[in-house]
């Protein structure tokens, strides 16, 4: 069995009276595809909040790769290799698509105040790597073309492949999607999954949120159920299918 | 005064507001952070500088120490603005430099309080014509603008720049791409402090003398008008606003001598201040210059690699 990469442990959050999560216990091992799914208002996308540190949770636990991550901010998490893509995509409108992906590469040189000024040798070569890096990724969601144009005038289907790319420039170890493939036309949903697979293989770990099922299913490992703030069921997918508690998330009693 | 006089003097304006306006270029420009205080760190690189030389301390030491006390209060300032939104921000930082204003008015023992006290000019070199003087000081001002301009583009032309304007687009989306929010505006705004200390400084010991009055809020406002009109996030910009707003007040101060009006004329100059904001805001939102883009050697690079095979439809 592969190591323990996310563990989480009756982690709640509450919102005044609404108990958004309410109970969550997962356990990722590293690599593959781990799916998170469950209707509308489950959850999902507070629990990968609270994963993020953008959100504190009332109780419970989060650990990655054994390291309690609770009390960190959002930045200390994604330099442990957290990362996620939000849904609704949150570029930088007014800089263009390659400075979007460049802003998103961990442990950069240049990224600090006397580096920046006065010794630029030292991060010059890296970010030229970096750029290489950008282009390869950016070929990979369609979006080499659009390398000068601001993030701000691509398309909705195209913002979102590049909040992934941008995902993926981090060079993370546990990527959070949150829906994915939505918004995008169903072939290159299909292809960007099938080079997420490609990915997962090389030691990458993706947990992703994602209402098409069929997409989720076909290349998925493992699937977590949330109802009501709560997992209610896990198993792989071939299996959860049989679950009852999966028709019953999505179906009620 | 005679002509020669006059724009020599008006070049050593422009030259240290040029120093203000990439100060708040890099804060509001690049950063968003709304720094409606500019003049709180002009007036404590004036005082700094007005004290230490009246203690004897030698000139560049006063500049220097000015702005690095300047930028100690840029640090505190930057401590609510890791709480507040950027509208509250905006209002504390007002507020913070009238407060400092006032108790700089009140207390006498700090420059003379309300009279003023006056400053001994940088390099004073007896017998010579008020022309070389002023020369030395052009000299003197523009020498630190040169500075401050490298430090400028130098910044926002690396990963550092890319992360300054992330914060500025969504500050939540650059905290979740490992950006410390905190720590970049805390350093944005000591520098963009110690370049208005600077400033500060370089401003009374070229007019000798320095009093509470030279600090009122409007100088603050007119520094936001030499950003805006030269266009943020442009370091030309800033220059070329500086610019234009300083002819443009002086143009209006020698237009009020000739002109017969109704009212008080010296306050035609901020009528027409007011006027030209919002002329900016409403057909010229992004300024005279537009955003610059980021440029650095990885991205050259790319560049050159696309233009040749541009007509293929391939980027690489």
């Amino acid at each position: 069995m592969a190591e323990t990469i996310l563990k989480i442990e009756n982690v709640c959050k509450h919102f005044g009276g609404v108990y958004a999560v309410d109970g969550v216990n997962m356990n990722i091992h590293e690599g593959g595809i781990w799916g998170l799914v469950g209707p509308n208002g489950s959850g999902k996308s507070t629990l990968f909040n609270t994963i993020l540190g953008l959100h504190q949770p009332n109780s419970g636990d989060i650990y990655f790769k054994g390291q309690r991550t609770n009390k960190l901010s959002p930045h200390q998490i994604y330099d442990l290799g957290l990362v996620n893509a939000f849904q609704v995509p949150r570029l930088f409108p007014s800089m263009t698509v390659l400075d979007n992906m460049l802003v998103a590469a961990r442990g950069q040189q240049g990224d600090g105040f006397f580096n920046s000024v006065f010794f630029r040798e030292k991060w010059q070569k890296q970010e030229e790597e970096l750029a290489d890096e950008a282009l390869d990724i950016l070929e990979l969601i369609e979006l080499r073309k659009h390398i000068s144009s601001l993030s701000g005038e691509l398309s909705g289907g195209q913002r979102k492949l590049l909040e992934i790319g941008r995902g993926l420039m981090a060079k993370p170890k546990l990527l959070l999607l949150d829906e994915p493939a939505a918004g995008i036309n169903p072939i290159l949903g299909k292809r960007i999954f099938q080079k997420l697979q490609d990915l997962s293989h090389s030691g990458l770990t993706f947990l992703i949120v994602e209402h098409r099922l069929e997409i989720l299913f076909e290349f998925a490992s493992w699937i977590y159920v949330m109802d009501k703030g709560k997992t209610v069921a896990e198993g792989n997918p071939k299996d959860i299918v049989q679950e009852p508690a999966f028709y019953q998330a999505y179906l009620g009693k | 005064m005679d002509l020669s006089m006059y724009l020599l003097d008006l070049i050593v304006f422009i030259g240290i507001f040029s120093i203000m306006s990439l100060s708040l270029n890099l804060e509001y420009g690049f950063t968003g952070l709304p720094n409606f205080g500019k003049v709180v760190f002009f007036l404590i690189g004036a005082y700094s500088y007005a004290l230490l030389s009246q203690a004897g301390v030698p000139f560049y030491i006063c500049l220097i120490v000015g702005a690095i006390i300047a930028a100690v209060f840029g640090f505190l300032i930057s401590l609510p603005a890791l709480r507040l939104r950027i509208d509250y921000l905006a209002i504390v930082i007002l507020t913070a430099g009238e407060i400092i204003r006032l108790i700089v008015k009140t207390e006498d023992w700090i420059g003379g309080g309300d009279w003023g006290t006056s400053v001994a000019p940088a390099i004073a070199i007896s017998g010579t014509s008020p022309q070389v003087n002023i020369l030395i000081n052009i000299g003197l001002v523009y020498a630190c603008l040169f500075i401050c301009f490298v430090i400028s583009r130098l910044l926002t032309n690396s990963p550092y720049g890319r992360t300054m304007r992330a914060i500025r687009e969504d500050e939540v989306a650059a905290e979740a791409l490992g950006k410390d929010r905190a720590k970049y505006k805390a350093q944005i705004l000591m520098l963009g402090s110690a370049m208005a200390g600077l400033a500060g400084g370089l401003y009374v010991q070229y007019l000798h003398y320095v009093l509470p009055g030279m600090f009122m809020p409007i100088v603050t406002f007119t520094v936001w008008i030499m950003v805006l009109l030269g266009g943020p996030a442009n370091c030309w910009g800033a220059l070329l606003g500086a610019c234009l707003v300083q002819i443009f007040d002086r143009g209006a101060n020698l237009a009020k001598d000739l002109l017969t009006l109704p009212t008080d004329a010296s306050n035609l100059q901020y009528i027409l201040f007011g006027v030209l904001i919002l002329l900016i805001l409403i057909y010229r939102p992004q300024g005279l210059l537009k955003e610059s883009a980021i440029k650095t050697r990885a991205i050259n690079r790319i560049r050159k690699l696309k233009e040749p095979e541009n007509n293929k439809g391939d980027y690489k």
